[in-house]
């Protein structure tokens, strides 16, 4: 999610250049975005304990998968493949929640390794940026007894759309960064 | 190589004492995992970073004005790191060339994201008439009002070809509709058209079939169901005189991620014989 | 002593004093002569003080405060010295007051904005401060009931829970770049969910009643 104005000097085949045009972030603004978009992202994976965790109430955990549904596009898929099973399940954002909450886990663990990847973003046709944050994390599911039943590390490549947006709040023009999740591709690990 | 692991290795050392500014559940410290995270190509935008010498050890951009960036000598001792090393074609001498290629210092070779020529490749599985196919979509990035987007520039299915295997040409010369026919109504036509095995010999000697068109056709019709995405990679055309392939190795070494899978040296003619499976035969090289 | 030098009555007064006294030396000379050599000694004295005290007002190396300068002017003006180059000084003299003094009312009152904001910025700091205080205590409360009910406290201290909730994500300039904005409701759930307190409050606004009716966080 980087240099958007990523101008480079080729020196290719058939005489073709870059293609695409770029607007101009400057890098603090572009940093701004890129920790706003990690943070939407850091915020997923807590709503996820949270609805994973047995001692949740029922409100609450439908209360949390509400406000985890709002942090993504419409329409968002999560597609999951292990390695045992190359295929790539979809599920989409409320039936992964509602499957998570009902899982038989006591508690649910989620750690993170220090790496996380941050795309470039790009320009869609619509002038929506797009970008992907690439993160690893490892997913402990304990039991009634606290025994781990279950475990697997991921990497998951989170789909980021961040567009510029105005609002009107008491009479003065708000611009603000709108930073939605969307597809994510979970891909288990050999580790 | 062994530079390549000593930047990941000087990354981790120091990434180790940042540790505390982390989330909970973070590591702290690093494992022998993390190395294998560190040193992955973890997207193909990292793959071209790396491949330019444009992001730090730590996956963050370097400015253009640190002396780094572009680092002929940097990306000498940095891309080796980004083959196959298990692939003969990917380690041995023809990589060295490959790298001397582009890093000369008078005239480096730097990939953009946004390039034209290289090309994604899908491998899918589909279903025909209830029996598993397996299809191959190609696709490429298009400039589109603000911005760009992937679309599919071309298809392989093994049964288009068969439908138009390549035309024998005494056979062909043999099936024509004669100068006169009009004068007749057309009334020969019909020999053509009941035999469709040999129907394309009646049109133009320039005439390609267009695969993609008879996938859509056949997708819309239902004889083609999509099942599911098997294998994702990348073929790249952009380096005068080579072309790579770029595959994803989900493996638990340090030789990870997105890397070079195939590499050959050929010249501009037969690479744009080769872009033709990738490209739609009928729309512009 | 220095501030028996800025009365220039009291200056007068030493030197008539100093007059008469160094006067009383010379007794051989005619009373009446020796009157009049006083008195023009002394008219003399009087104009050579006024010329040097309007010169030091004028070269601002006065050491009289603005307010005993334009009373010595004024004193000065009521010698009626029949004298242009007098004359001439005292209008010099008086301009330099002028803008002296306001130079100094300049001065004088951004201090006092300075001081006013800085009080403002201390008061609104401690009423930041004490909600900044009641948001950490939303993020590490330690059950989840204890979150709500602490929600719900402060929850009473917006005008209603729908107030908005502005999150600056960086500042160049006067721009402000934001998240989307969000609600004093789904914020302080926000805090509970995530365990933590990242901003600091940047502006509030409030009704008559002084419920908050719009905050601005800034992002840590």
């Amino acid at each position: 999610m980087k240099n958007i104005a990523y101008i480079l000097i080729m020196v290719i085949g058939f005489g073709t250049t870059s293609l695409f045009s770029q607007d101009d972030l400057s890098p603090e603004r572009k940093q701004a975005i890129d920790s706003l978009a990690l943070e939407k992202v850091r915020d997923l994976s807590k709503y996820v304990s949270i609805i994973g965790n047995k001692e949740t109430q029922w409100s609450e955990a439908n209360r949390v998968i509400d406000r985890a549904e709002e942090l993504f596009m419409q329409g968002s898929e999560i597609g999951v493949s292990s390695l045992v099973r190359t295929e790539i399940n979809y599920y989409d954002i409320r039936n992964y929640f509602e499957r998570l909450m009902r899982l038989n886990y006591n508690k649910v663990e989620i750690e993170w390794y220090n790496i996380e990847y941050v795309s470039d973003l790009q320009r869609q046709p619509d002038g929506t940026y797009v970008g992907v944050i690439t993160i690893f994390q490892k997913f402990k599911g304990y039991d009634k007894e606290g025994r781990l039943v279950y475990q697997d590390t991921t990497k998951k490549d989170i789909t980021v759309y961040v567009k510029r947006k105005e609002t009107q709040i008491g009479g003065r023009l708000i611009g603000f960064w709108d930073v939605l999740l969307g597809d994510i591709r979970v891909k288990e690990t050999t580790m | 190589m062994k530079y390549f692991q000593n930047f990941i290795i000087t990354a981790l050392v120091i990434a180790s004492s940042f540790t505390t500014n982390a989330q909970s559940g973070s590591y702290n410290g690093f494992t022998n995992d993390e190395t294998v995270l560190y040193t992955m190509n973890k997207q193909v935008g990292q793959f071209v970073k790396r491949f330019n010498m444009e992001e730090d050890q730590f996956g963050k951009d370097l400015s253009k004005t640190d002396k780094r960036y572009h680092s002929s000598e940097l990306r000498e001792n940095l891309l080796p790191g980004m083959f196959d090393k298990y692939n003969p074609r990917t380690s041995g001498t023809l990589k060295t060339y490959f790298v001397d290629d582009v890093t000369k210092t008078d005239n480096p070779v730097f990939l953009n994201f946004l390039d034209k020529n290289w090309y994604a490749e899908v491998s899918a599985t589909f279903t025909a008439n209830g029996d598993e196919v397996n299809i191959i979509l190609y696709l490429t990035l298009e400039e589109e009002n603000l911005g760009s987007k992937w679309i599919i520039s071309n298809v392989w299915y093994s049964y288009f070809p068969r439908l138009f295997p390549t035309p024998d040409s005494t056979d062909q010369s043999r099936y024509f509709l004669h100068p006169m026919s009009h004068e007749l109504d057309f009334m020969n036509l019909h020999k053509a058209l009941e035999r469709p095995e040999r129907i394309q010999y009646y049109a133009s000697n320039e005439y390609r079939p267009d695969f993609l068109t008879l996938f859509f056709y056949q997708t819309k019709i239902g004889q083609l169901k999509f099942k599911q995405i098997n294998d994702v990679k990348f073929h790249f055309f952009q380096i005068p005189n080579w072309y790579f392939e770029l595959s994803y190795f989900n493996r638990n070494d340090t030789n990870s991620g997105w890397l070079i899978s195939n590499l050959k040296y050929i010249n501009d003619d037969e690479k744009k014989e080769l872009i033709k499976t990738y490209n739609l035969c009928t729309s512009k090289e | 002593m220095r501030q028996l030098f800025k009365n220039p009555t009291r200056i007068f007064m030493i030197f008539l004093v100093a007059t008469i006294a160094l006067g009383g030396t010379t007794a051989c000379k005619s009373k009446k002569k020796l009157a009049a050599e006083q008195a023009a000694a002394a008219f003399e004295a009087k104009v050579t003080k006024a010329k040097k005290d309007l010169n030091a007002i004028i070269n601002g190396t006065s050491d009289m405060t603005l307010d005993e300068q334009r009373k010595r002017v004024a004193q000065i003006k009521g010698y009626n010295i029949n004298d242009p180059e007098i004359d001439k000084l005292i209008s010099m003299a008086e301009k330099e007051i002028d803008f002296q003094q306001a130079e100094f009312d300049r001065k004088a009152e951004e201090e006092r904005l300075r001081k006013e904001e800085e009080a403002r910025r201390r008061a609104a700091q401690s009423e930041y401060a004490v909600i900044d205080n009641k948001f950490r205590d939303i993020a590490e409360s330690k059950s989840m009931d204890a979150a709500n009910a602490q929600i719900g406290l402060t929850l009473q201290q917006f005008a209603s829970p729908d107030v908005p909730v502005l999150i600056i994500i960086s500042q160049s300039g006067s721009m402000n770049d934001y998240d989307r904005p969000t609600t004093a409701e789904k914020f302080l759930n926000y805090l509970k969910d995530v365990k933590a307190y990242k901003y600091t409050v940047e502006t509030v606004k409030r009704d008559s009643l002084g419920k908050i009716t719009e905050i601005e966080l800034l992002k840590k």
